[in-house]
């Protein structure tokens, strides 16, 4: 399975949004379909997925502001 | 001696000390003083000497301090809220806490300019000092009146438990100031002329900043909900090399888990972390306890604390009559630190604010035992939630989205998750058949809700159904709804 496929499963999954790999470009934090608290259970998730590291301290909310964002995001992290 | 000289005393001892640090603005000890003078000689020129509340409007500006001094000052209790509630919620409390005066930072930046002697007009103990408003469950927000005399007795008190070393402390301040755990920094401190450093909405809604604030906070006294403290755990770095001046963690408003203790005890070895119970009307906190590693060995479910002193806690039956020792139960506060009563709501102060052997009692509504002599909390007896440490009464929450056009009815229930509410679940039945995608549809309602409540009231998850079950009663099942969430 491809990192996107996964990536965008589980927040799909977090946000209860369904149809989320649809919306690639849906502003997450603008529709408060993510929010500070949320964002720290997608990390966490997504260490658990991946068996990664990402420390939310050195976390960018803008650079994880849409779905396609955050699927790049780990992708540079981990591969497709 | 009286809260406001005790404050003022700094202005003396440490006139340069920050009293509050807020986004890079800076206020000392001199300047809420003169500036509060100022204010309150300004405000007993337009405002008659009537105990009228006094609303200061603002998000954790070092006006709102200046604004809540000079109120008082001026012998006026305040009222504090936040911006982040909508412009509706707002006007309602204004309505409701009938406000003889609104101030917001710019006014009061402007009022408390040059020198004047503050009028003689200082509150005393049975004299109302600040009123919160909570969430009532008819949709009506519902104000609780606080005296000098109740925040006198939890100052006392906090001073006595956690002997703070005057003026070297920096108080942590997480919670908006018309949340009332706010009022445990933000009174230690300026009593003790410490600094109070406060977060604002920004830190805490993009990681990165939050840490980085943190780190620059150098707080010695950590208040905040667990909720906060267990987000900001997942940083494998939130510890004591990064944050090396904490020494002590004061948690109120909901759950503490034994897990997020045990986490903060073995990140921070030097820290003290303490629990605490009590709702607005019992000012801030009644109970407290030093949860170390012997009381995580033996407690599963953390405690909530023993009474403080001088006041008391009894759990009672349906009857109302006292329970023995470990049976469950209403918990009621009896003390000197319980609220006279809600703001012009005498049917509801004859229920639940009833003397208890001439001493100020409140019915909390909460359900626990007592057990050695500490308390423990098991939830609540009705509808009110507690969610990140807002109080919630899903009735204020479920009047408001039937308000709505798009709504035929709704049910709003808590989903849970460790023993805590982890969010808020509308089952919504529309008016209309849906036209869009449900994602749009929550979207519009979210939209609308949040133009009438605090957005930590708006549910974070919709469901949408034709009916709902219906208990024997004929009303709607909220159990059979909150299993479907499992």
């Amino acid at each position: 399975m491809s990192t996107q496929h996964e990536v965008l499963g589980l927040l799909a999954q977090l946000t209860e949004v369904p149809d989320l790999p649809q919306r690639l470009d849906l502003p997450l934090y603008e529709t408060q379909v993510l929010d500070s608290l949320k964002t720290v259970e997608l990390i966490v998730s997504l260490e658990e997925k991946f068996g990664i590291e990402i420390s939310p301290a050195e976390f960018d909310r803008e650079a994880w502001a849409t779905p396609r964002l955050i699927v790049a995001n780990m992708e540079s992290r981990v591969g497709r | 001696m009286h809260v406001l000289d005790r404050i003022a005393r700094w202005a003396a001892v440490t006139p340069d000390r920050p009293a509050h640090l807020s986004q890079g603005r800076r206020l000392t000890y001199a300047d809420l003083r003169r500036q509060s003078d100022a204010l309150a000689a300004h405000l007993a020129c337009v405002l008659p000497d009537d105990r009228s509340p006094v609303a200061v409007i603002g998000h954790k500006e070092p006006e709102m301090l200046v604004g809540f001094l000079g109120a008082v000052k001026a012998g006026h209790p305040y009222v504090p809220i936040d911006t982040s509630l909508p412009e509706q919620r707002i006007q309602r409390i204004l309505a409701l806490a009938n406000a003889s005066l609104v101030l917001r930072p710019a006014d009061i930046a402007h009022l408390s300019q040059g020198d004047a002697q503050p009028p003689d007009r200082m509150l005393a103990p049975g004299d109302p000092y600040y009123v919160i408003f909570t969430s009532g469950s008819t949709g009506e927000p519902k104000g609780v009146v606080i005296t000098l005399g109740n925040l006198t007795s939890f100052v006392d008190w906090m001073m006595a438990e956690h002997a703070p070393v005057e003026g070297q402390e920096v108080y942590l301040n997480q919670a908006p100031f018309s949340f009332d755990l706010s009022v445990m920094d933000l009174y230690m401190s300026l009593t003790t002329g410490g600094t109070l450093f406060s977060l604002v909405r920004d830190d805490i809604a993009n990681p990165r900043q939050l840490y980085q604030t943190l780190a620059a906070s150098q707080a010695t006294v950590w208040v905040s909900t667990p909720s906060f403290a267990q987000m900001c755990l997942a940083e494998r770095r939130f510890d004591a090399a990064r944050l090396p001046t904490v020494r002590r963690f004061l948690f109120c408003g909901e759950t503490l888990a034994a897990e997020v203790a045990a986490q903060l005890l073995d990140r921070f070895p030097a820290a003290q972390v303490w629990n605490t119970y009590g709702p607005t009307e019992a000012t801030v906190a009644t109970t407290s306890v030093q949860i170390d590693r012997a009381v995580l060995a033996r407690f599963p479910d953390l405690p909530v604390g023993y009474p403080k002193p001088g006041s008391q806690i009894l759990i009672t039956d349906e009857t109302r009559q006292p329970v023995p020792p470990g049976e469950r139960g209403e918990i009621v506060i009896v003390g000197p630190n319980v609220s006279p009563g809600y703001l012009n709501r005498p049917d509801l102060n004859a229920r639940v604010f009833q003397p208890v052997g001439g001493q100020p009692a409140y019915r909390t509504g909460d359900r626990g035992y007592l057990q050695d002599g500490l308390l423990f909390f098991e939830g609540r007896l009705d509808h009110q939630v507690k969610l990140h440490g807002y109080r919630i009464e899903l009735g204020d929450v479920e009047t408001h989205l039937r308000s709505l056009a798009m709504v035929r009815d709704a049910v709003v229930v808590p989903q849970m998750k460790h023993g805590k509410v982890e969010a808020l679940v509308a089952f919504v039945i529309l008016a209309e058949p849906p036209t869009g995608a449900a994602f749009e549809i929550t979207q519009q309602l979210r939209g609308q809700l949040a133009e009438r409540v605090p957005s930590y009231m708006v549910p974070g998850k919709f469901r949408y159904l034709d009916v709902f079950p219906i208990t024997p009663n004929g009303k709607a099942d909220r159990r059979a709804l909150i299993e479907t969430l499992a």
